[in-house]
């Protein structure tokens, strides 16, 4: 083993817990508040890592998965003005109907003249391939901020109007696994399970510190994550949502007689979640250059244990615990070969759950007090 | 009428918890909800402030219907309740629980802090800790402090008194007459019958989800069947 590699992995695990580290925060945020584990996460993930994939390599029928997902949330929010609308109950029910079936000829329109590709050429033409990636990130963005709001509705809201406790975590839990094998599948239907490169629109721009190679846009990205998971722990301590959205963790029931309005702010929540994740898989595209339908599956696994170790719904121990993780992850390759950098991984999960069962900075008590 | 119920009804499954309730409270006024255990006390409370449907009947607040309006609305509109059990935040600081009783205002409400802190020195002594290190006493001082910075109309208070001990209950309801005598409307739900009779205006007695005596308090202290209700209530 040779020694003097020692510091560059120590800089390269750090820079892959940068990405592990927003995607554990969006599963702390969501256990943190709402107590369950929410497995659209990695599928949100991945799904903005291959967006920004296609849209780098061309492939403008991501214009089109983004146009689907819009509509989606398009219908189902005009369905909500008009349940609320004060309407005779037939009216309500032909605009139901009018509503379906507009979405379906939109839905069939889209799908069978698929036009993204030609507004994609266009952008393409008027910006340069080169301006490809900042596209990558609005359409990234764009789709994951409105599938959260998809997601929050038959997740959370569903439970909470039916049964009126969302606290019952079981059924949103399955109903979240919905959701990821439905993504990860759109996905594959549309580029298949292989892996799927690209070249890093910023090249291969590094410094070198010492014996250390620095990736400027790894660099970048491990600020830029650190940023953004500390302006939300900021937010979360200082702010008057802040402070709401900790009074919703603690006591959901309670947070409304101060006048919270709780279910305006649950889908905020999966909206910041959703931005998190979606930042991460963009950066994670830009960085490692591969992807494929199942990073998802291996980032959540990795940022869940990340989280456990920190200890469950704790933003700083997400941070940690994620930190943790990546270095454990790249050292272990490094020294004892990427076919077993599970073991080590799982292993000192393991280790430090035994020692310290609610993980290095949880409360005793899982799923109260949370941030 | 400041706030009127008319023929309310509460269900919990096939659990019928408030049968046709009819309560008034005037402007100025404390009234006090008394009955045993089980008798749908907090129901009621609950279904004024709207954190659960009535199955029937209507809540109006100064003559506007809002049985219709969710929880938070009805905050803005003046009227908060103080849970029983007491329900502060205790993963907040005392400061924190406060600023969240003023969360549904967007003027400056420093002063009304201060003078809560010049009422109670003990929460300003623990301003920044966390709540979970008040006494029972200190928390109900909060939860109160906390639904005064709403700056209601209307303060619902139900159990306030539940565990603490005689000298505690005494200054507690010495300041439920104050806030009364600065104006705030009172709708006071108690096990500790003698003590909201003294201090209350009038009184009804639920059982079953149903009233079953109301009148004056002087009325309510001189009459025999309220006992009857606390022990035939369960
Ligand atoms: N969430 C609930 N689900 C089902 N039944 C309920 C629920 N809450 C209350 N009940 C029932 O409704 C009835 C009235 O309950 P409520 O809590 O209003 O009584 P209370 O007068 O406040 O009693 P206490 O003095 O013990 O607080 C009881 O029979 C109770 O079992
Ligand atoms: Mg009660």
């Amino acid at each position: 083993m040779d020694l003097s590699q020692l510091p560059q992995q120590i800089v390269n695990g750090l820079m892959l817990g940068g990405v592990y580290v927003m995607v554990a925060v969006a599963f702390t945020l969501i256990i943190g508040m709402l107590n369950f584990l929410n497995f659209t996460v990695p599928a949100l993930f991945m799904l903005a890592a291959v967006l920004m994939w296609a849209i780098l390599e061309g492939h403008g029928i991501a214009l089109d998965l983004t146009a689907i997902a819009v509509l989606l949330v398009l219908a189902m929010m005009v369905a909500d003005r008009l349940q609320q609308a004060r309407l005779p109950a037939s009216v309500k029910t032909v605009g139901a109907l009018g509503l379906v079936a507009g979405a379906c000829v939109f839905l069939w329109l889209i799908l069978s003249f698929k036009p993204g590709p030609a507004v994609f050429a266009w952008l393409d033409g008027a910006v340069g391939a080169s301006g490809r990636w900042l596209l990558g990130i609005v359409v990234a963005f764009a789709t994951v901020a409105v599938l959260s709001l998809l997601i929050e509705r038959f997740t959370y809201r569903y439970m909470k109007a039916k049964y009126g406790d969302a606290t019952e975590h079981a059924l949103p839990l399955v109903s979240s696994l919905g959701f990821l094998i439905v993504i990860e599948h759109t996905v594959i239907s549309t580029w298949g399970s292989d892996s799927l490169t690209t070249e890093s629109p910023f090249g291969n721009a590094s410094f070198e510190l010492g014996p250390v190679l620095f990736s400027v846009p790894q660099l970048l990205s491990l600020i830029l994550s650190l940023a953004i998971v500390f302006g939300l722990s900021v937010m979360l301590k200082t702010t008057k949502l802040g402070r709401a959205l900790r009074s919703i963790a603690e006591r959901p029931d309670t947070a409304p007689l101060m006048g919270v309005e709780v279910s305006r702010i649950v889908p905020v929540v999966y909206v910041i979640a959703g931005l998190l994740c979606a930042t991460a898989g963009i950066l994670f595209t830009i960085n490692y250059t591969t992807v494929d339908a199942y990073i998802g599956d291996t980032v959540a696994t990795v940022a869940i244990a990340g989280m456990v170790l920190g200890g469950l719904g704790n933003v700083w121990g997400a941070i940690v615990g994620a930190m943790l993780i990546g270095m454990v992850e790249v050292m272990s390759i490094y020294m004892v070969g990427a076919t077993f950098k599970k073991i080590p991984i799982w292993g000192l999960l393991l280790l430090i759950l035994i020692v310290r069962p609610t993980g290095l900075f949880g409360h005793t008590a899982i799923g109260k007090g949370k941030f | 009428m400041l706030l009127e119920v008319e023929r309310l009804d509460v269900r919990y499954g096939r659990n019928h918890a408030i049968r046709a309730l009819d309560l008034e409270l005037a402007e100025g006024e404390i009234v006090t909800v008394l009955g045993a255990n089980g008798a749908g006390k907090s129901s009621l409370l609950k279904a004024v402030q709207g954190t659960v449907k009535p199955a029937a009947g209507a809540v109006r607040l100064n003559g506007e219907t809002v049985t219709g309006w969710s929880s938070p609305k009805r905050v803005r509109a003046g009227l908060t309740l103080v849970p029983e059990g007491r329900q502060i935040f205790v993963s907040l600081t005392v400061h924190e629980n406060l600023q969240m009783g003023a969360y549904s205002r967007s003027d400056n409400f420093d002063r009304e802090i201060d003078e809560i802190y010049e009422r109670f020195p003990n929460l300003a002594a623990r301003r920044d800790m966390l709540a979970s290190v008040l006494s029972g006493g200190e928390q109900q001082m909060l939860a109160i402090s906390r639904a005064l910075l709403a700056r209601p109309r209307i303060m619902m208070l139900d159990e306030p008194s539940l565990g603490l001990s005689p000298i505690l209950v005494q200054s507690l309801f010495d300041l439920i007459a104050d806030l009364n005598r600065d104006g705030l409307t009172i709708l006071l739900v108690e096990q500790n019958t003698h003590m909201a009779l003294q201090t209350a205006h009038r009184g009804y007695v639920l059982e079953l989800g149903a009233t079953v005596l109301s009148g004056t308090a002087e009325e309510l202290l001189a009459d025999d069947r309220l006992e009857e209700a606390y022990l035939g209530g369960n």
